[in-house]
């Protein structure tokens, strides 16, 4: 091979490859961070809080972006999604228009219903794309807190039908004590 | 001592002492405590389930106090017929205002009882999860209205009919129908016709309140319309009764 063809096949190459870089970059970079003030050993009823930016890396605007959050639980067994409805009340940001170069924050902030292993995650897609973008994914574990206690339930349970039936017992005796001493005639 | 304060004592006291009521304030402590043992078996319950829990417990404690008052208020005036003892009860120096005032006062004591029985069974199944004193505080707040609008019904009813079984049928037949759409599912309540009977049932009203406070954590705010609801409700409901109770009629004829 001459040496001109070997620079133009290199110049080619070079160009080839820029070429499918530029197309494989994504358009839109999502980052996800858990809140600096979140508890290290998160509990049942504990709040959480995750910050997400999204960024327009693209060269075009981003219409009617939504972003949604989505939890799934890892235990094994029981491996599932999680449905939001009352872990949060925030768990979408609808039509955003971002412009190139823009990038929006948001705040989701959660609270731990129940115990678990989870990985909760971010999700972007926009009127035009087809294509759905998802932010790296964030494992956390939520310890189970007794929410009932045999120990307080129990007693109350076995004790005060049995109250009732002592009060009804002493208005029985009371009434037939009442009931001889008239009979005797006292 | 006026005349209310006897005959609201005599209620009260009657309650505590007569085997009725004690077998119904048994047959109501067996229920919550079956509940309670019920969860036992399942200790490690969400936040979402154990509020669940709390709420139907509310819901239970309601609807027991409901038709408590619907006994009571079906016998104040027909059972006294029945008994032969109203005759000389209305020729007492007693007004029927104040008879009134004194029988409603007694299905006050009567519910008040039955929310002191519920209280330790709501604690014991919600102290470690959520909204326990919202449940109790809504649970007296909506409660108490919606308990005494039907006790003021049946006691209009009864006043009116004479008769227990008439008096009581008509308002267990009407608290069948208050509970009706909770029974349907949210779906079909979601509908046109569900909202408005949602809108109009003091029973719903106080539900959707629980379910609204204890499960989702909503704030006072939320439920103010729901409170002027139960709020007409008794209003009404003591108004019928009132007017009821000044004027019986019964088959022994007019006695006003």
């Amino acid at each position: 091979m001459s040496p001109l063809k070997g620079l133009l096949a290199a110049i080619f190459t070079t160009l080839l490859w820029a070429a499918v870089s530029t197309a494989a970059q994504s358009p839109v970079a999502v980052d996800l961070r858990p809140d600096g003030r979140n508890p290290v050993a998160p509990v049942m009823g504990d709040h959480l809080q995750f910050w997400s930016t999204i960024t327009n890396t693209g060269k075009v605007p981003i219409e009617g972006m939504v972003a949604w959050i989505s939890l799934v639980e890892i235990d094994p067994g029981n491996e599932q999604p999680v449905d939001l409805e009352d872990w949060s009340a925030h768990k979408a940001v609808t039509g955003v228009s971002l412009l190139p170069g823009q990038r929006l924050q948001t705040n989701w902030p959660m609270r731990l219903i129940k115990g678990g292993d989870y990985r909760v995650v971010i999700s972007i897609t926009d009127r035009r794309g087809r294509q759905v973008y998802t932010s790296p994914t964030i494992q956390f574990h939520v310890c189970q807190k007794p929410v009932l206690n045999a120990g307080r339930v129990l007693p109350v349970a076995v004790a005060v039908p049995f109250l009732i039936l002592g009060l009804m017992a002493f208005n029985r005796a009371k009434s037939h004590r009442r009931n001889e001493k008239t009979y005797i005639g006292i | 001592m006026k005349a209310h304060w006897t005959i609201a004592g005599k209620e009260c006291v009657q309650m505590l002492r007569s085997q009725r009521g004690l077998w119904w304030l048994l047959a109501l402590t067996s229920v919550l405590s079956a509940f309670s043992f019920l969860l036992v078996s399942n200790t490690e319950l969400s936040l979402l389930d154990n509020a669940q829990v709390v709420y139907m417990m509310a819901g239970t404690v309601l609807a027991a106090g409901a038709l408590l008052a619907a006994i009571m208020g079906s016998d104040a005036y027909a059972g006294e017929n029945e008994r032969g003892t109203l005759i000389p009860l209305l020729c007492a120096p007693v007004a029927s205002s104040d008879l009134l005032i004194g029988k409603t006062m007694g299905l006050l004591a009567a519910w008040g009882l039955l929310l002191t029985v519920a209280t330790p069974y709501l604690w014991a199944i919600g102290a470690s999860g959520q909204n326990l004193w919202e449940a109790w505080f809504y649970l007296t707040l909506f409660g108490t209205p919606v308990v005494l609008g039907v006790g003021c019904l049946a006691m209009a009813l009864s006043a009116r009919t004479g008769s227990v079984l008439a008096s009581l049928l008509s308002t267990t037949i009407l608290l069948m129908l208050a509970a009706s759409p909770l029974l349907i599912g949210p779906g079909l309540r979601g509908t046109a016709i569900g909202r408005a009977l949602d809108a109009i049932n003091p029973l719903a009203a106080a539900l959707n309140t629980f379910d609204s406070v204890i499960i989702d954590s909503e704030p006072f705010s939320a439920q103010v319309t729901r409170l002027l609801l139960v709020a007409a409700w008794l209003g009404l409901c003591f108004m019928l009764s009132r007017q009821s109770a000044a004027n019986i009629h019964f088959n022994t004829g007019k006695i006003s």
